[in-house]
């Protein structure tokens, strides 16, 4: 469906995008992960026709975005960043007015909008002015204005910023609804659990590079960040360490009484384990464990923190 | 106390807008306000000279002598066409008026009576009239010469008085001409005729047009200027991003906004003379077509200033601070605080390059001077040509700021 190939661009002296390459295909949830000013919105502004790329090319549903910029435009919904509605007018207003642009026949138009409202759940509330929103309502109104001309993509542009857990799940709920009806979705975040919860595919990108991309579990591998299990015991001299070592290599001692496992798949190993450490009359006092996720992937890989 | 006081004051030094607000333009108006009431403009009333129309009718020596006295005065000039031509110029509002040497002038000064001069005059051009006045009497007094005004007051006692005394005939003669204390003074009704031929038949006076077309102006050029400026606001809060993404051209998010602008110019001018026309009685129905195309043009003129405004303008605060200066400066150049006719002729000229002058002349023109549409089309075709080179630098910059995504 998108195909982004060898695509660099660069304001000035700042090189926004290097040799980015990547491939969407239909009907996926595709994350692009990175800090503030990686490249996240560069890409989305390429992929919405609104930036012209200085290498490389990027081909929607086979079309060009920059020779075929009419038909590209038809083919994509753009969820900015910021929420831009006119908060004078109501949301079934704004709805009209978005959906509008896109020469939709009047009786089609109305129909969409109103559909669209009930897909964001906010039918109810459709004559109310958009100021009176809260900020999770207007986040959905902002998704329910880029959807009314159907389109087969959808680029989201951190559409949670700035929005309270439970409106955010909301607007997850939308976003998987819209996946369901075979949307292809590309969104930006700089939050991991949004990415590891909607995203089929994730891209890190970091100071305008796709460092690695592919599931959570191409990404583990990639980056080969395991999951963590921490045991505490009682005493670890009265304890045969090596006979279970026999058993589990990766076991390592890590400090007095402590010992330290890496392994790809925690719940396959952890039952096996602590099984093994009480037939050798090791007394656990406690267990620690750490799931490998996109925070210790995106650490691994880039050296950093997310949000430094 | 004192802390706050200091952290306002700060604030106050670094928001430019308000300093200059509270500065820069005070100082703009009262110096516009200094001139057009003549303070600073005396110098220069009194050295450049006004021009007068006159008509020989009487082509004798006498009207000749006395239209080369009058030209040679310093700070008048007199120049010299046929009445037909001249009443056209005065009612076109290019001459304040025109000095008229019936036929017969020079025999009726011979004949010791009334002789026939007249001043035909612009009403709106009252005050300018009302400056030469004196200048005029005076000199044509001078001119006539003593004999003629012997002569004259002569024939006025014979036939008012023809039993008085022949020795206080004489000494009431030797009075009037001789210089000093006692000579009687000579009003300007008694030497000049004086008839207005601009507006007389209207029922709408002077005072109304100008309030109404100077304010309708001013206050549509804030209106209109707050919709231009609104494309700023757009890209302020990412809706002008959003109407990128759809397939819109930029060019048309311009155009869309100028016509707003354009839509609410005509309808809130068209309010404006209705109002007018109802509670004050202003005649709007005395040139329709002049009218629709008159408004129509400073329609079209002052949206493309909104839109103007936006495209020199970074931010909508910039663009508001902007406009209020640029907007009071026109008004008062351009005369829709204080009537163009009572500035010196350097502030007139100098009001030519605001939007309000050419739409209030153009109003004048219809509602005042009762001209015809055709002369009335220079005035629609300089608010045209203004909205035009103004669309095209909006444009043009439009292309260099907004337009350009980052």
């Amino acid at each position: 469906m998108i195909n982004v190939s060898n695509v660099s661009k660069s304001f000035g002296d700042i090189q926004a995008l290097q040799q980015v390459s990547f491939e969407i295909k239909e009907g996926e949830i595709y994350g692009l992960l990175g800090p503030n000013g990686a490249g996240k919105s560069t890409t989305i502004n390429i992929l919405n026709t609104l930036l012209k790329p200085d290498e490389g090319e990027v081909y929607i549903n086979g079309l060009n975005v920059q020779t075929q910029k009419e038909g590209c435009k038809m083919l994509i919904g753009v969820v900015p960043q910021e929420i831009a509605l006119y908060s004078e007018l109501s949301a079934f207003e704004n709805v009209m007015f978005w959906g509008g642009l896109y020469n939709l026949p009047k009786a089609a138009l109305k129909e969409k909008a109103l559909k669209a409202l009930e897909l964001v759940g906010l039918s109810d509330r459709k004559n109310d002015r958009i100021k009176t929103y809260s900020g999770g309502m207007k986040r959905r109104i902002n998704i329910a204005s880029s959807i009314l001309h159907d389109p087969k993509v959808i680029l989201m542009d951190e559409p949670t910023v700035g929005v309270d857990p439970q409106s955010r799940n909301h607007v997850f709920e939308v976003i998987e609804n819209l996946n369901k009806e075979g949307k292809t979705i590309i969104y930006t975040t700089h939050y991991m659990e949004e990415a590891e919860r909607l995203c089929d595919r994730i891209a890190i990108i970091d100071l305008g590079q796709i460092i690695a991309q592919g599931d959570l579990k191409e990404l583990k591998e990639i980056s080969k960040v395991k999951d963590i299990l921490t045991l505490q015991l009682a005493n670890l001299d009265s304890f045969n360490m090596e006979t279970v070592k026999n058993k589990f290599p990766d076991l390592q001692q890590n400090g007095n009484n402590s010992l330290l496992i890496e392994c790809n798949d925690l719940n396959k190993e952890v039952s096996g384990l602590i099984k093994l450490i009480q037939e050798h009359k090791g007394e656990i006092e406690s267990i620690e464990t750490h799931k490998a996720n996109l925070e210790s992937v995106f650490l691994k890989l880039t050296g950093k923190q997310l949000r430094d | 106390m004192f802390k706050l006081f200091i952290k306002d004051l700060k604030l106050f030094i670094y928001d430019k807008r308000s300093t200059l607000l509270t500065f820069l333009l005070p100082i703009v108006l009262i110096t516009l306000f200094a001139f057009a009431f003549g303070a600073m403009g005396k110098n220069d009333a009194q050295s450049k000279p006004k021009n007068l129309l006159v008509a020989d009718l009487d082509q004798t020596v006498a009207s000749k002598k006395i239209i080369q006295k009058l030209d040679s005065v310093k700070g008048l000039r007199m120049v010299a066409v046929d009445l037909d031509k001249a009443k056209e110029l005065v009612i076109k509002g290019k001459y304040p008026g025109v000095l008229i040497f019936h036929k017969g002038y020079a025999d009726s000064l011979s004949e010791g009576i009334d002789a026939p001069l007249e001043l035909m005059y612009d009403k709106a051009r009252e005050m300018e009239i009302g400056m030469l006045q004196p200048v005029l009497i005076s000199n044509i007094m001078e001119s006539v010469g003593k004999e003629t005004v012997s002569k004259h007051i002569n024939k006025y006692l014979d036939n008012n008085f023809p039993h008085l005394d022949k020795g206080i005939t004489n000494k009431i003669i030797n009075d009037a001409v001789s210089e000093g204390e006692n000579s009687p003074s000579i009003d300007i009704d008694s030497a000049v005729t004086l008839t207005s031929i601009v507006g007389e038949k209207k029922e709408s006076n002077l005072a109304l047009v100008q309030a109404v077309a100077g304010t309708a102006i001013m206050m549509l050029l804030f209106s209109v200027a707050g919709l231009g400026t609104s494309i700023l606001e757009e890209k302020e809060n990412g809706t002008i991003h959003r109407l990128f993404y759809s397939p819109l051209k930029g060019s048309s998010i311009l155009y869309g906004k100028m016509l707003i602008a354009f839509f609410v110019s005509l309808i809130q001018l068209m309010v404006m003379f209705v109002y007018a026309w109802l509670v004050f009685g202003l005649d709007i129905f005395t040139n329709i077509p002049a009218l629709i195309m008159m408004i129509i043009a400073t329609g079209f003129a002052i949206s493309s200033f909104g839109v103007f405004l936006a495209a020199i303008s970074k931010t909508r605060q910039q663009a508001q601070g902007l406009s209020t200066i640029i907007i009071l400066v026109m008004s008062a150049i351009g005369g829709s605080m204080v009537p163009l006719f009572i500035m010196p002729e350097i502030m007139q000229t100098i009001g030519m390059i605001s939007l309000n002058y050419w739409g209030i002349q153009g109003f004048y023109d219809i509602f005042w001077r009762d001209l015809p549409t055709a002369d009335i089309f220079p005035r629609i075709l300089v608010l045209l040509g203004i909205g035009l080179v103004m669309t095209f630098i909006s444009i043009r910059l439009f292309k260099k700021s907004i337009l350009k995504i980052v």
